[in-house]
């Protein structure tokens, strides 16, 4: 059986005043289903851009990304954007949540993407905003939230859809230790309690020693840190 | 780059623009330049159908001497030069492209990427979307010849001579064959923006540069090449007399109209294409992105709408007072109530402020208010200006109609004796209302106070009332009786009561006699027999005015036809009438030129046997051209000739109309500018929302739904700002109808200004105002869905 996700030699590189700055280099890593895996590296690693690579928001130059099998990059535009929506789940080190839209409107946008029955999908992120203890503050717009609680909306939101894979940039590095340790919780539970596979990037060595699987990020090249 | 690359690139684009230079050198000598440059100038801006009177002008072919033939050149003197020319522009370009193909830029030192699998978008870049340039080539190539087949396969043929028979009217072929035309194009725009998955603008420049205008320039050339008139124009007689409709008697410029519709097809195909398929499959569903694009702009507030809609009521300052007052009296109100607060709890304060803070509005809803407003300024303002020109052409047309006939019938003779008979054929006439015979002649028409020059027209007073509203344009005071009988013309006495002796029936007094003097003497008795006898004449009232005459006054009518031949030549024919009624139709032209007398004595004054003609009233003002058709077949045609309102009076209704479309082009600009505000709009929209198009796209959002979700907003605002200006018009128009505005009577010989609604135009204008807004959104939209999640993201 094919891997979960295996990441094969992708490169990319940015371009600043006409320098080339190689970030990735060849990054090669497999994750196996239902894994929690940590990803630490200095600042401007690339961290963030193998992230974004795995989860099919930004090309890179070469290389190859499999899914279950499939190539991702071979997909049509459609068909990326309907597997970013259905299997992938985004939490952003800064929440990114729609700010014209209540909590629970946000926390329902991807099943509303997938054009799913509006009132069930509302229904279902109402559970979600329970279950990340939100639900007091559903009618709330994400200027109203704290920097915690848009975190939790936008972990439920994540979740919306059921995702196999949730993508986690820097969840807390915003966040005071405390209220951090709540999303952590939280990212554990998720993982334990519905076997979602998820990478979580972080410079929170604690948090990164406290996950299974630890991978280092150096010289663009991604290696296991334990 | 190396050098011989470099040689080749430059050696390609030389050998092009030689190409290019004999191509248009070539047809100005063959004397296309004039008619194609003037046509595709005034196509490009816009404004083509200003261009018959331009060119009417002398303004385009005289003032820009660009396109002057030169001296002693015939026509299809420069052709031989347009082959060499396409070649040599194709071969320059080739050349230019293989010298970019083999445009290699030096090679750094390998990276560790090399080797490695390459991307597969990069992979599969490609050069050239030949299947995208078939798709829209021939879709452009099809829709051009098949509007030529099916317009020619289902017109009548000879449509626009008299005895047309079998097929469809023009209008209705026209109607038919452009929608396929418009379709097909439309489908090959879609078909190849969906097959390569991009808008493919080199593609489609190269469509329609090579597929596109061979046609149309093909027909062009027919105009001014004889050769290719005399192969081609007689098959393609219908598609020229077509097109010269099209383009007001220029067919070149109906061809380009033609054209430019199915270019403008084309692009929609491209877009609607692009948007549709590149979300993977057809997908017009709208369900989050109408919620989403609904919360962005939040056009149907209802603050805004009433703001909106106040300020294109009431003008701009009340508004702006009314709304300053309600602000500084809210402020006013929040700040004292926060202050209590304050005194109560500092928290609750801190907490209204707060609230306060949110409730201020983003640079980005004041730009949706003002889009909105541009938009229904526009389309207020083209409502207004269209109904107001209505109401003067419908005017204009009354009064017309009213003294004048709906058409006439006319011999190619100077009298027609047998006016009777053709008075009774008429009559068989379905459609004919009423008829009267009439005789019409120039005349001088004197006084004893000035001397004007005047229509004369000879009419039947038992039956020009079937015709025209004459009879009740009579002004109190005289009436046509006295032309029947002049004995009944009410005489004006500025004098006491008369003298009996003066009482005597039919006699009336001359009014040069002195009134103050009042006696009658013997001569003057004499005077007033001859008085009697003095034939009737009705006059308008500008020309009484002008003339200084009344009711009873007496006049004198001078031709030069009809007199007796003098010992130098014809003597001029006069003779004396008396003022029997005045009337006013309200039209100055036929208040200051018109009389009218008896037609037996404009027989008898100008010789004239029978009558010159019949005036006819038609029971359909608009169907008035057929009616005036069946009486022209019902009279079997020559010497007899018809001419209906339109005709007779075409220089007026023409001008009207132009005046209109120009009305109409200077209006459009408004919306133009509206249309502009609507892009600046949402591109803002778009600037600010960067970050959440990111997040929607990595929430799954494919470039199509972004694309819709822009255009949507676009929508939103057009559609706000087309109803709030139809509402604003519309309230305008009938305030302007029943509160009226006056006009100045001694300028205007209208009381108010006139408004007539029509319920076609103005919905053409709210929907062309929606449409241009919706077309303005297509370009925001796109430049949205090129927005990388990445950079939205990292933005921050």
């Amino acid at each position: 059986m094919a891997a979960f996700l295996e990441v094969e030699n992708v490169h990319k590189a940015y371009f600043l005043n006409g320098k080339r700055i190689d970030v990735l280099r060849g990054v090669s890593v497999t994750i196996e289903k239902g894994e929690l895996v940590s990803l630490i590296g200095a600042s401007g690693s690339g961290k963030s851009t193998f992230l974004h690579v795995v989860g099919t928001l930004d090309a890179p130059a070469a290389g190859s990304l499999r899914f279950q099998g499939t190539s991702v990059f071979d997909l049509s535009d459609a068909e990326v954007a309907a597997f970013r929506n259905r299997t992938i789940g985004f939490v952003f080190q800064s929440h990114y949540l729609l700010p014209e839209f209540t909590a629970l409107e946000n926390v329902a946008m991807p099943a509303l993407i997938s054009r799913l029955d509006k009132k069930s999908s509302l229904n279902r992120a109402r559970e979600l905003l329970e279950r990340v203890g939100l639900s007091h503050r559903a009618e709330h717009r994400p200027g109203e939230l704290s920097g915690g609680e848009s975190q939790r909306v936008a972990l439920a939101r994540a979740l919306m859809l059921k995702p196999d894979l949730l993508l986690a940039d820097e969840p807390t590095g915003n966040l005071d230790p405390a209220t951090g340790e709540g999303i952590h919780a939280l990212l554990r539970e998720v993982n334990k309690d519905l076997g979602i596979t998820a990478v979580v990037v972080t410079h929170n060595v604690e948090l990164a020693r406290s996950l299974p699987r630890q991978l280092r990020l150096t010289d663009g090249q991604v290696v296991s840190a334990a | 780059m190396s050098a011989p690359q470099a040689r080749l690139q430059w050696t390609g684009a030389l050998i092009a623009s030689v190409g290019a230079a004999a191509i248009i050198i070539g047809g100005i000598r063959a004397g296309l330049g004039e008619a194609l440059a003037a046509d595709l100038a005034s196509l490009l801006v816009g404004w083509a159908q200003l261009l018959p009177p331009l060119v009417g002008a002398g303004a385009v072919g005289t003032t820009l001497g660009l396109f002057a033939k030169p001296l002693g050149a015939t026509p299809g003197e420069g052709l031989w030069l347009l082959g060499p020319g396409v070649v040599a522009w194709t071969v320059g370009w080739a050349l230019l492209a293989k010298a970019l193909q083999g445009d290699q830029k030096p090679v750094r030192p390998p990276s560790a990427a090399v080797g490695a699998p390459l991307y597969s978008k990069l992979a599969k870049a490609k050069d050239f979307y030949w299947d995208a340039l078939a798709a829209y080539g021939f879709g452009v190539l099809l829709a051009e010849v098949g509007f030529v087949l099916v317009y020619v396969a289902l017109v009548a043929p000879g449509a626009g001579k008299p005895n047309a028979a079998g097929g469809l009217s023009p209008v209705w072929a026209f109607s038919v064959a452009f929608s396929a035309a418009v379709v097909v194009a439309f489908i090959g725009g879609f078909l190849g923006a969906a097959s390569s998955k991009r808008l493919a603008t080199p593609e489609a420049t190269a469509a329609l540069l090579y597929f596109g205008l061979p046609i149309p320039v093909l027909l062009s050339a027919m105009h001014s090449v004889p050769a290719l008139m005399t192969s081609l124009g007689y098959r393609l007689k219908e598609v020229v007399y077509l097109s010269s409709l099209l383009g007001e008697n220029r067919p070149e410029l109906g061809y380009w109209l033609v054209f430019a519709a199915l270019a403008l097809a084309l692009f929609l195909g491209i877009n609607f294409g692009f948007v549709a398929n590149s979300s993977g499959k057809f997908d017009l569903r709208t369900s989050y992105e109408a919620f989403v694009s609904a919360r962005h702009v939040s056009v149907f507030r209802p603050r805004l709408l009433l703001g909106v809609f106040s300020v294109l009521i009431l003008g701009i300052v009340p508004p702006l007072i009314a709304f300053a007052i309600v602000s500084a009296a809210e402020a006013a109100a929040d700040r004292t109530r926060i202050r209590k607060l304050g005194l109560k709890d500092p928290l609750l304060a801190a907490e209204a402020l707060n609230e306060l803070k949110l409730k201020q509005q983003t640079p980005t809803a004041m730009m949706t208010a003002l889009s909105v407003g541009g938009v229904g300024v526009g389309v207020m303002a083209l409502i207004i200006v269209l109904s107001v020109m209505s109401g003067f052409e419908a005017d204009l047309q009354k009064k017309i109609l009213g003294t004048n006939a709906h058409g006439v019938v006319m011999k190619y003779s100077l009298d027609m004796p047998e006016y009777a008979d053709v008075m009774e054929k008429i009559g068989q006439v379905r459609g004919v209302a009423g008829q009267t015979p009439f005789i019409l002649n120039e005349v001088m028409v004197s006084s004893e106070g000035n001397i004007s020059g005047s229509m004369i027209k000879g009419i039947d007073p038992a039956t020009v009332g079937s015709v025209t509203d004459l009879p009740s344009y009579m002004l109190p005071g005289g009436s046509l009786d006295g032309l029947e009988d002049p004995t009944k013309i009410h005489v004006k006495r500025l004098s006491p009561p008369p003298a009996p002796k003066e009482d005597v029936p039919g006699v009336v007094p001359d009014i040069e006699r002195d009134p103050m003097i009042d006696t009658a003497t013997p001569e003057e008795d004499e005077d007033a027999k001859a008085a009697a006898a003095m034939p009737g004449i009705v006059l308008g009232r500008e020309l009484a005015s002008s003339l200084k005459v009344v009711v009873g006054d007496r006049l004198n009518v001078v031709s030069p036809l009809g007199g007796e031949l003098g010992p130098q030549g014809p003597m001029p024919k006069s003779r004396p009438f008396r003022v029997a009624g005045i009337f006013y139709s309200g039209m100055y032209e036929y208040d200051s030129k018109f009389v009218y007398i008896h037609l037996k004595e404009a027989q008898r004054f100008f010789g004239v046997k029978g009558a010159s003609g019949v005036e006819i009233k038609v029971a359909d003002v608009d169907d008035a051209r057929a009616i005036m058709r069946r009486i022209y077949d019902s009279l079997d045609g020559w010497p007899y000739r018809t001419k209906d309102w339109g005709e007779m009076n075409r220089n007026l209704f023409a001008a009207l109309r132009l005046e209109k479309l120009v009305m109409g082009i200077i209006l459009s600009i408004i919306i133009i500018v509206a249309a502009g505000l609507i892009v600046a709009t949402v591109i803002m929209l778009v600037l600010e929302k960067r970050k959440e198009i990111a997040v929607l796209k990595a929430l799954g959002v494919p470039d199509g739904g972004i694309v819709k979700i822009f255009l949507g907003e676009g929508l939103q605002i057009g559609i706000a700002g087309g109803v709030l200006g139809l509402v604003a018009g519309l309230a305008w128009c009938f305030f302007i109808e029943k509160v009226g505005i006056k006009l100045d009577p001694q300028v205007y010989y209208i009381p108010s200004l006139p408004v007539r609604i029509e319920p076609v135009q103005t919905v053409l204008a709210v929907v062309i105002a929606v449409l241009i807004t919706f077309l303005a959104s297509i370009y925001p939209a796109l430049k949205a869905a090129q927005v990388e999640p990445v950079d939205g993201l990292k933005s921050e």
